[in-house]
């Protein structure tokens, strides 16, 4: 028996190649930017003024408070109606596939596309959305323009863009419960609830927790719905800032990727603490 | 008894109206990108156009060049899949019938690497292009995005299932590595391949941040940047806006309804793994 087939290395040299240049400089060389002053085609060392420079800047900190905001909110209400939907087309439709398959569409289509599309919908004037909250009597605010709503524009249209992902994976995760745990608990006539929150729920726990990490990790990278709702702004006067945005001003139009490196560090750092603390709290909730 | 019905009628009713307001967009893109201007502003808005204002299409093509941003769309996102698809291939063959020193090294690495997010490395990327001197060609919105550790490890799960006995019996008869990639490999899981293959194929389509930043020209533009800096241009027009949108939305639309059912597996599969 071989044990050192030295062949496989040149099966795995393009991938080598690529990941060394396109993926594990650039995060050391964003590393090393972030403690450098100057424009692109003239960087020199300047110890941590980069990181001092974005701490004081009160738009970093609206950039992350934003980007924080959004994950808080969007994240467990567009899993809990995901989870709540997925249960629905699982236990008590006859089409799933049909359900499954409208619920998916967003998932394959360009979210610049489906922005205008809500840009259009959201018009405070003329928009169908406002026609159909003044029709029934309540307050119909200006989506789009009032820099106090940009934020909750910006959570509407990343719950629906959730949804697509986490419903077909919830769908293959139901499917993949054992069928006689139901069959079982009939026989001892256990209610539907019952069903729900003792046997589906905990079954559900490991995909669930999966889907926390992955809608975080995107909510978090949050840019293009941004972009296209706004039709390549932030929001009037950049109240609807992430921090992708920020790091993007500050990298290509204000041409300091100094700063931009030392908060795409911080995003990261956030990011993977996020991720982190997650892994734990479910192991608690999987463990009780 | 009758509480029970209640609560079905209850859940048709839920699922009715999130059916609706996830179908309702794509359905409305395509009826305003056929109204009038009139029909888009007026209130009541309208939903269903008097008459199909099909020359609102003709128009989009006359103010941008849609037919490149199309060419180049489908050039760029064919490349990214033939050639990312080729390598993940090679490398999660590597990774599942061969032995070698190192293996378990370059699987950590390149799992850890997964969970790095693009937008973290992309503007570094950004630079590196830039200093090759790429900015505003094809080699530069593609490099990048030439091999792909997530389809290799959906690849390496796909190879996985496949016996080992099929390898050690093909090395017996004679067959070289080679010979057994494209003579066994690729036939027993084209499915997984072709899935692979969509899914890339789809979010290469899609794909808007990369190109932002390393095309200007507008004739380097891909489809979704065209169509963003069309809806600046194009202003209050916002029949013109919907059918430009129409236009991106529509192709992939029509390939994933064709294709729904691998598209859905592929996503599951991939990634519950993960």
């Amino acid at each position: 028996m071989k044990t050192n087939q030295k062949k496989a290395w040149l099966f795995l040299a393009p991938t080598i190649i690529f990941v060394t240049l396109f993926s594990i400089y650039p995060i050391l060389r964003a590393f090393g930017m972030s403690f450098q002053g100057g424009s692109l085609i003239d960087l020199h060392w300047n110890g941590f003024s980069n990181y001092q420079y974005i701490f004081n800047d009160p738009e970093f900190w609206l950039a992350i408070k934003n980007t924080v905001l959004y994950a808080v909110i969007s994240v467990p209400v567009g899993l809990a109606i995901s989870i709540m939907l997925a249960w629905i087309i699982f236990d008590k439709v006859k089409h799933k596939s049909f359900f499954e398959t409208t619920f998916f569409m967003p998932y394959v289509t360009s979210t610049i596309a489906i922005g205008i599309v809500f840009r259009y919908i959201f018009n405070g004037d003329y928009g169908m959305l406002n026609f159909l909250l003044r029709s029934l009597h309540l307050p119909a605010p200006d989506w789009i323009d009032d820099p106090a709503m940009s934020l909750t524009t910006i959570i509407i249209f990343g719950i629906w863009s959730s949804l697509a992902f986490n419903i077909v994976i919830l769908m293959g995760a139901l499917r993949n419960i054992d069928p006689n745990f139901y069959t079982i608990a009939d026989m001892y006539g256990a209610s539907g609830r019952d069903k729900f929150w003792r046997i589906t729920m905990p079954e559900l726990v490991p995909t669930i927790a999966f889907l926390l990490t992955m809608n975080v990790i995107g909510a978090f990278k949050i840019y293009t719905s941004v972009y296209a709702l706004f039709n390549g702004q932030a929001g009037v006067g950049n109240s609807g800032t992430t921090a992708v945005f920020y790091i993007y001003n500050k990298f290509q139009i204000v041409g300091t990727p100094g700063v931009a490196m030392a908060a795409t560090v911080i995003l990261f750092l956030i990011i993977l603490f996020a991720t982190f603390l997650q892994r734990k709290m479910m192991k608690k909730v999987g463990e009780n | 008894m009758k509480r029970i019905r209640l609560g079905v009628l209850f859940s048709y009713i839920i699922l009715f109206i999130f059916a609706v307001i996830t179908v309702f967009p794509f359905i409305y893109m395509i009826l305003g990108g056929l109204m009038s201007f009139q029909e888009t502003t007026s209130i009541p808005p309208t939903l269903i156009p008097h008459h199909f204002e099909w020359s609102n299409y003709a128009t989009v093509f006359a103010r941008a060049p849609f037919g490149r941003y199309f060419f180049n769309t489908v050039l760029t996102a064919s490349v990214t899949t033939i050639v990312s698809l080729f390598n993940s291939l090679l490398g999660a063959f590597a990774m599942v019938n061969l032995r070698f020193k190192g293996k378990g090294l370059i699987q950590l690495v390149l799992l850890s690497l997964l969970m790095v997010p693009g937008e973290a490395i992309i503007f570094t990327n950004y630079n590196t292009i830039a200093h090759m001197g790429l900015l505003n060609t094809y080699v530069g919105l593609v490099l990048p995005f030439l091999t792909s550790i997530f389809y290799m490890y959906y690849l390496q799960s796909y190879f996985g299932s496949i016996s080992d006995t099929i390898y050690k019996a093909a090395m017996i008869d004679g067959a070289s590595d080679w010979d057994y990639i494209w003579k066994i490999l690729v036939p027993m899981s084209k499915g997984g391949l072709f899935t692979v293959g969509l899914l890339s194929f789809i979010s290469g389509w899609n794909s808007f941040l990369w190109p932002l930043l390393v095309t200007n020209e507008d004739t380097m533009r891909l489809l979704n940047n065209g169509l963003s800096a069309f809806a600046s241009d194009a202003g209050s027009e916002t029949q013109l806006q919907l059918a430009a949108a129409t236009l991106t939305v529509l192709p992939i639309l029509i390939l994933y309804l064709i294709f729904r059912k691998q598209i859905i597996k592929g996503v599951v599969r991939n990634d519950l793994k993960g």
